[in-house]
């Protein structure tokens, strides 16, 4: 629980660990928008492919990885069964029926894609979180939404605010611990079965909590403010996010693999095809 | 030209329905650059308002405060004020901005807005100078209590600050983190000059500084030498106490054995060994 | 009486980030001791000390802990009982108070051990007093609007509301100044009158020397010994070893002994090494 500020980062030293952080993001989102127009078997093998190439680049234990299922298992299986069940299909025979339920041949084939699609949505955030300090991430998010600027969005500001909450919320952490232990051994239930008893119980834990956040954060000012702090203006940092051409390269094969969906998906292929052929 | 100048300073604070404590009452002192100095009072006694009036973080009712010629009160010299004068405060948890020790140190450098090359630099100087380079890298999760105000110092070391305020540093740790702490601070006055202004009500730390100031209810009991050591009187009426080694002296003094008046553990002993001939 | 018996305990068992905190711990806290419990940061004194009142439950099959006739490694515990019989004063009590008034912070033990309103505010105001506190001029104030030491008070007069027989403190008197350290320690000892059995850990060793009878000292997670005082840090390989600090007074006493003076290693009060020192002073 402690550790909540390393998030759920796996040290290693590997290519994807080495990228950069905006890449990684870019890439992420371009990856999620490709998994949504995956259409074929084909396609959802292919991307696949690609995940599990990527696992295996990570030098992040493939069971680490597919711990992040677990999550999602219920919703999955609960999904993929009323995919199966309520899909209709006007066109062919049902494999089986009960009452209002019918089973079809590409109901199995939707629920299986949409399963699928699940899986894939779930394991690509999970290799990023896992190869990425939440530090990089906040850095990463700061240099992208920069242009945000522009339009007088406080870029800096979010990302000063997403690093002191990751900064502090271990802390927090341990303090509610404490207060609570405090409270408990002053006899104190938290136990309660009832909502309302439950939050009433809660009272000595809170106010602790609030006042103890405001103390700190007035602390964290001061300290902030006796450093020079003076906003984003005339701020630099130590840290340049740097391109590798590496990150060049994953970001172009992407947009390859992207495009390459896409085709498939409008069959684009074919239409290309003919165009050849016709001329 | 004094580096810190306190001239005829009221400070109060409110406290619930329209009623003010008086943190500190028409205090005036100054610091030089290079001194070693001991701000020593008990709870309440107006010491950390004094820190907080130092670098502009609250400013005077009545009076002035002046950092190398510069006003506290002029707004556009603050950020000049808080680079030549760095703080350290108490809660060793409450001063980290980020979750990974080198990009905390290098918080101060960035608002400055120097080159990546020239933080880098001085991060490095810094972790090295308070011994923490090998943790640079890590979260303070997994840092001492000790560790974590070093890194505070160096924090503060990377804005080459001529003057340092220790405010409480030591008072959440455990011996021995206060030992480090202490050996740091000693090293950076004698080897790097950094004037030092020490804030404490151990008075073990406080033998170390070459000047003591005892602030009592807001206002100044005492400012000299080491001497003050030797005065009991002033020491009980503000509520403090003498290092043992002294209470032992005074006492042994007192029947008879004259020992002096001993600022070290081993000051003592060598009194006494020499009073009654020991092997030594 | 506290009887610990072979006591392990291991933190998040059974995953990559397990670590034994205890190893066999062999304890036994007898009624009117004053026991202190020393040793470096990380030597398991707290996860030692939550045990006692349950907060930590005893692992299956690492050891017991038995407080009077209540066996902390039974599968059910009356917690009720448990917690009226062990108050516990956790490091920086102060951040624990909540309520509005001093009184209804202080009533909140009484109240959750199922007392009656009247028998709540009885016991309030007696703790209140026994911590030093004027109760006319202090109960309807709110806490958050005391000094540091009298939030202090406020809080160590929430758990002796409870009147607890066995009173476990963690660092009682941290990050006051000298004098709020006394004042503190000198409200402990008066507790002692009417909770008699007394445990406390403390890094500052003048205090351990001055108050404790017996002192356990903990390394690594391993009980290294249980001393009274003078046994403990007149024995310099122990203090050596587990890396304890000695009392100022004893390393005055301990550096005049190296120095060739006669005197006692052991001694921890100031007029004793004052004494000593003289009579060294008559013999020489």
């Amino acid at each position: 629980m402690r550790d909540v500020a390393m998030g759920q980062y796996y040290p290693a030293n590997s290519i994807i660990h080495r990228a950069d952080p905006r890449f990684k993001l870019v890439i992420l989102i371009l990856y999620l928008v490709t998994v949504f127009f995956c259409e074929s078997f084909f396609s959802f093998g292919l991307m696949t492919f690609f995940v599990v190439v990527t696992i295996l680049l990570s030098r992040v234990p493939i069971l680490k990885v597919l711990k992040s299922l677990k999550v999602i298992i219920v919703i999955l299986i609960i999904t993929t069964l009323l995919m199966m069940i309520f899909y209709t299909d006007t066109g062919s025979k049902p494999l089986a029926e009960w009452g209002i339920f019918h089973i079809y041949l590409n109901g199995i084939y939707a629920a299986l894609k949409l399963g699928w699609r699940l899986i894939l949505l779930i394991l690509m955030p999970t290799i990023l979180t896992l190869t990425s300090t939440p530090t990089e991430l906040c850095d990463g998010l700061e240099s992208l939404m920069s242009p945000l600027k522009l339009i007088k969005f406080p870029v800096h500001e979010l990302a000063l605010i997403m690093s002191i909450a990751l900064r502090l919320i271990p802390t927090l952490i341990e303090e509610t611990d404490k207060i609570i232990n405090a409270q408990k051994a002053r006899g104190a239930a938290f136990e309660s079965k009832n909502p309302f008893k439950k939050i009433k119980a809660m009272i000595p834990v809170l106010i602790p909590l609030f006042v103890s956040s405001f103390r700190r954060a007035d602390d964290l000012a001061d300290a902030m403010d006796s450093r020079c702090y003076r906003g984003a203006k005339g701020r630099t940092r130590m840290k340049k996010l740097h391109f590798r051409v590496g990150d060049v390269l994953g970001l172009l094969f992407w947009c390859a693999v992207t495009v390459a969906i896409l085709f498939l998906k409008y069959n684009w292929f074919g239409w290309a095809f003919i165009q050849v052929l016709g001329v | 030209m004094p580096f810190i100048e306190f001239k005829n300073v009221d400070y109060s604070y409110p406290s619930g329905d329209d009623e003010y404590i008086q943190a500190l009452k028409n205090v005036s002192f100054s610091v030089e650059r290079g001194q070693f100095v001991a701000l020593v009072g008990c709870n309440g006694s107006g010491k950390s308002t004094l820190a907080r009036l130092c670098n502009g973080l609250i400013l005077p009712d009545n009076g002035s405060v002046t950092v190398d010629g510069l006003d506290t009160e002029k707004k556009s010299d603050l950020i000049e004020i808080r680079k030549k004068i760095g703080v350290v405060f108490q809660n060793p948890d409450n001063q980290m901005v980020t979750t990974i020790v080198e990009d905390d140190v290098a918080f101060g450098p960035e608002n400055l807005g120097l080159p990546p090359d020239e933080i880098r630099a001085r991060v490095d100087f810094a972790l090295k100078s308070v011994g923490m380079l090998d943790y640079a890298k890590s979260g303070p999760t997994r840092l001492s209590g000790g560790q974590k105000q070093r890194v505070a110092i160096a924090g503060v070391l990377a804005l080459k600050p001529e003057l340092m305020i220790l405010d409480e540093a030591t008072g959440m740790l455990d011996p021995a983190g206060r030992r480090e702490v202490m050996s740091v601070v000693k090293k950076l006055n004698r080897e790097e000059n950094m004037a030092v202004v020490m804030i404490t009500h151990f008075m073990e730390e406080a033998v170390e500084a070459d000047r003591i100031i005892i602030l009592d209810r807001g206002e100044i009991a005492a400012d000299g030498g080491k001497e003050l050591f030797s005065d009991g009187e002033l020491f009980s009426r503000v509520g403090l106490e003498l290092p043992v080694y002294v209470r032992v002296a005074r006492e042994l003094n007192s029947r008879g054995m004259n020992v002096g008046v001993p600022l070290s553990t081993e000051a003592l002993v060598a009194a006494v060994a020499k009073r009654i001939g020991g092997a030594a | 009486m506290i009887r610990v018996d072979k006591l392990s305990y291991v933190y998040s068992p059974k995953t990559p980030f397990s670590a034994q905190a205890l190893f066999d711990i062999e304890l036994d806290i007898e009624t009117g001791d004053f026991f202190g419990i020393i040793g470096n940061t990380g030597a398991g004194k707290s996860t030692l000390v939550s045990h006692f009142n349950a907060l930590t439950r005893v692992q299956k099959n690492s050891g017991t802990v038995l407080v009077d006739d209540i066996d902390l490694s039974a599968k059910k515990i009356d917690l009720k009982k448990l917690r009226a019989k062990v108050g516990m004063v956790f490091q920086y009590p102060e951040h624990q108070l909540f309520d509005d008034t001093v009184v209804k912070d202080v009533m909140f033990g009484p109240k959750n051990l199922g007392l009656s309103v009247d028998e709540q505010k009885a016991r309030a105001k007696q703790a209140i007093e026994l911590v030093g506190l004027d109760y006319d001029e202090i109960a309807e104030r709110s806490p958050f609007e005391l000094s540091g030491g009298q939030k202090r008070r406020v809080a160590l007069a929430g758990v002796l509301a409870m009147r607890p027989e066995i009173l476990v403190l963690d660092e009682p008197t941290a990050g006051l100044d000298p004098l709020g350290k006394r004042d503190i320690m000198k409200l402990v000892l008066n507790a002692k009158e009417f909770c008699p059995t007394i445990v406390m850990i403390s890094h500052n060793m003048d205090e351990i020397a001055e108050y404790c009878n017996k002192i356990a000292v903990l390394h690594k997670g391993r009980v290294k010994g249980v001393f009274s005082p003078r046994e403990l840090f007149g024995s310099e390989e122990l203090l050596a070893e587990c890396n304890v600090e000695l009392p100022l007074v004893t390393e005055i006493a301990s550096e005049l002994a190296r120095a060739g003076v006669a005197i006692d290693r052991g001694i921890i009060t100031e007029s004793e090494l004052v004494d000593a020192i003289l009579k060294a002073g008559e013999h020489a």
